[in-house]
């Protein structure tokens, strides 16, 4: 008798469980075939839905029904995209987007000359997943504007400098050639003099300071040999950061023309969710929503 | 037995009428050329024009029998055609033919260019005949004409090397322009008048004209190098819109695109000049742009528009 009612009990309490389910699944379904973007975010996180967009705390315990779809996610994301780059377009000017396999967007810098990849696009969770290593150098090169620099500059002068020096090395080939011939004549008129024993130390001393100057003017022929390719190396060195910089630079005037400055980029990446879902809302102003 | 073709076995009368057939023929060929050169000279048809100058160009005038001490070379008659072509085309002016005072030789200035160029043609010895339309003091060989083939082709190189770099600093560009503008009429009335093939090569304004760069497989830094050196101009360089190239507008709607023209196994790298009108050759955006012209220059090895091989080579 017991045993019947606990039965009983049970099953009610799993026909109402699987209810719930069908229930949320069939509000999904709903919501999609209405195109209510805004009502399939809401139900695949409520809790955020309620804190960020109704800024109310979800009095309802955490039902983890939206993780029924979470094998679903590259369908949702697929589907809900659409909308919310469109969205993006207009915010973001200067961001393009590549689906680069069901439901998952790279987002590419601008659409200069090898832009860069800059990271992924969240649509499930409306949010920007930059390359850290992209976005660090963007913050660095803002940061570095404000001392009237580019992120590479310090880079490219000491390059330069460096293959002006060897360009000098080269430059004064003349120069060292006469100075070695002249030292190669000094050092036969050092071996030629008599060698008193009080003279022998300073002739020793004249002799090796004669070589010494040989040998300097020797290794900087060495160096003048190899400056050719070395300076070409640098020039492509300089050329990618140069372009480097290039591209930063139109990232930053990309970011000023659309946010004024970094920090307002940022503050709008960080609201981004709720400023996307009340864009939503007004739209569906208006409109039979279904309030549960 | 009396054998012609062996005088020994000739009478003595047979043999002073062969001789004198042979002058004959001799005389007959220089009436022949005397008709030729009134031709060419005097002609207002332009199909006679064109076909007095095929036969005059490989004429031999002299025979065993009968030399003609003052000629002038083939070569001349390849000016004096050209002059009268864009004579007939109410073009005469463009060109200033000059003979030597103390010999049989002619040589042509561009009108706009005067004596900063003095051209004449230069007769190709091997087989494949033709003449080399020539700058006298450079050595440049602007482009190549074979009337019997009908064929003629521009050389980007010595264009290049002629009107973008030696003549870059004392000549005006818009003089280069009109100057230039004479050569490419004149291989225009070649090719629409009497269907020549032409290779305009740099000065093709046509927008679906690719112009093959040297290096088939350019090298990634070559565009990078345009893509900072048009930063600084203002001008930026965009990803192509066949995705696998760069692409930069320039003033009035004219777009130069540099690109893979291969999407699978050889690469073959191609610049393309776009503009509404079609009136924008590869070599105005040269002449034009000082940084094109710089990045032009600066990567000439790898950048350097091909011409016709077989002609070129």
């Amino acid at each position: 008798m017991e045993n019947q009612e606990q039965q009983a009990s049970a099953a009610d309490a799993l026909t109402q469980a699987i209810a719930n389910k069908l229930e949320y699944l069939s509000t999904l379904q709903a919501a999609v075939q209405h195109g209510d973007d805004r009502q399939v975010y809401e139900l695949l996180d409520q809790v955020r839905y309620y804190q960020e967009v109704k800024k109310t705390r979800s009095t309802r315990a955490v039902n983890h029904l939206a993780e029924l779809v979470d094998n679903i996610h590259p369908q949702i994301s697929h589907y809900l995209s659409d909308n919310l780059i469109d969205y993006l377009g207009h915010i973001y000017p200067f961001f393009y987007y590549e689906e680069y396999t069901t439901g998952l967007f790279h987002i590419y810098f601008g659409n200069w000359w090898d832009r860069r990849l800059f990271g992924d696009l969240d649509v499930i969770n409306v949010k920007f997943e930059f390359d850290e290593k992209e976005y660090q150098k963007l913050k660095d090169s803002f940061a570095l504007e404000a001392h009237g620099q580019r992120l590479n500059t310090a880079q490219i002068e000491s390059i330069s400098g460096q293959s002006e020096q060897l360009q000098k090395l080269v430059d004064a080939q003349t120069t060292r050639d006469n100075q070695k011939a002249e030292l190669r004549e000094q050092l036969k008129e050092n071996s030629g003099k008599s060698s008193m024993p009080w003279d022998s130390g300073k002739l020793k001393d004249e002799r090796q300071g004669i070589i010494d100057q040989l040998t300097k003017l020797a290794d900087e022929d060495e160096k003048a040999l190899n400056a050719h390719k070395t300076i070409k190396e640098n020039d492509d060195r300089i050329l990618v950061l140069s372009k480097e910089d290039t591209i930063l630079n139109y990232e930053k005037q990309s970011i000023r023309d659309a946010f004024d400055d970094f920090e307002h980029f940022e503050a709008h990446n960080a609201s981004l969710y709720a400023d996307y879902l009340n864009s939503l809302l007004g739209k569906s102003e208006g409109e039979v929503t279904v309030d549960d | 037995m009396i054998n012609e073709n062996d005088p020994s076995t000739l009478t003595t009368s047979g043999r002073l009428l062969n001789y004198n057939e042979a002058i004959k023929d001799g005389l007959e060929t220089g009436l022949r050329f005397t008709k030729l050169m009134d031709q060419l000279i005097k002609t207002t048809d332009p199909d006679e024009l064109v076909s007095a100058a095929t036969e005059l160009a490989d004429f031999t005038l002299d025979s065993d029998y009968v030399t003609f001490p003052h000629q002038y070379s083939n070569a001349d008659y390849y000016l004096l055609f050209m002059s009268r072509m864009l004579e007939l085309h109410d073009q005469g002016k463009n060109v200033i033919l000059q003979s030597r005072d103390h010999h049989e030789e002619l040589t042509q200035q561009l009108t706009p260019l005067g004596d900063r160029g003095t051209f004449n043609f230069r007769v190709e010895t091997s087989e494949n005949g033709g003449v080399y339309y020539r700058e006298r003091a450079t050595g440049q060989s602007l482009f190549y004409l074979n009337l019997e083939r009908k064929m003629f082709r521009f050389n980007s190189h010595a264009l290049t090397q002629l009107f973008i770099i030696d003549l870059h600093e004392t000549v005006p560009a818009e003089t280069v322009k009109t100057s230039v503008q004479i050569l490419v009429d004149f291989a225009r009335y070649l090719k629409e008048d009497y269907g020549y093939s032409v290779d305009f090569n740099i000065l093709d304004a046509a927008n679906r004209q690719n112009y093959a760069v040297r290096s088939t497989d350019l090298p990634a830094g070559v565009v990078d190098r345009l893509f900072v050196m048009a930063a600084k101009e203002d001008y930026m360089l965009t990803n192509g819109v066949n995705g696998n190239g760069a692409e930069i507008a320039l003033e009035h709607g004219v777009v130069v695109d540099i690109f893979n023209n291969q999407l699978e196994g050889q690469p073959e790298w191609v610049l393309t000049v776009h503009d509404d009108d079609q009136k924008i050759s590869w070599f105005d955006v040269l002449l034009k742009y000082p940084f094109m012209r710089d990045w032009y220059l600066e990567n000439l090895t790898d950048l350097e528009i091909s011409s016709d091989p077989l002609i070129f080579g």
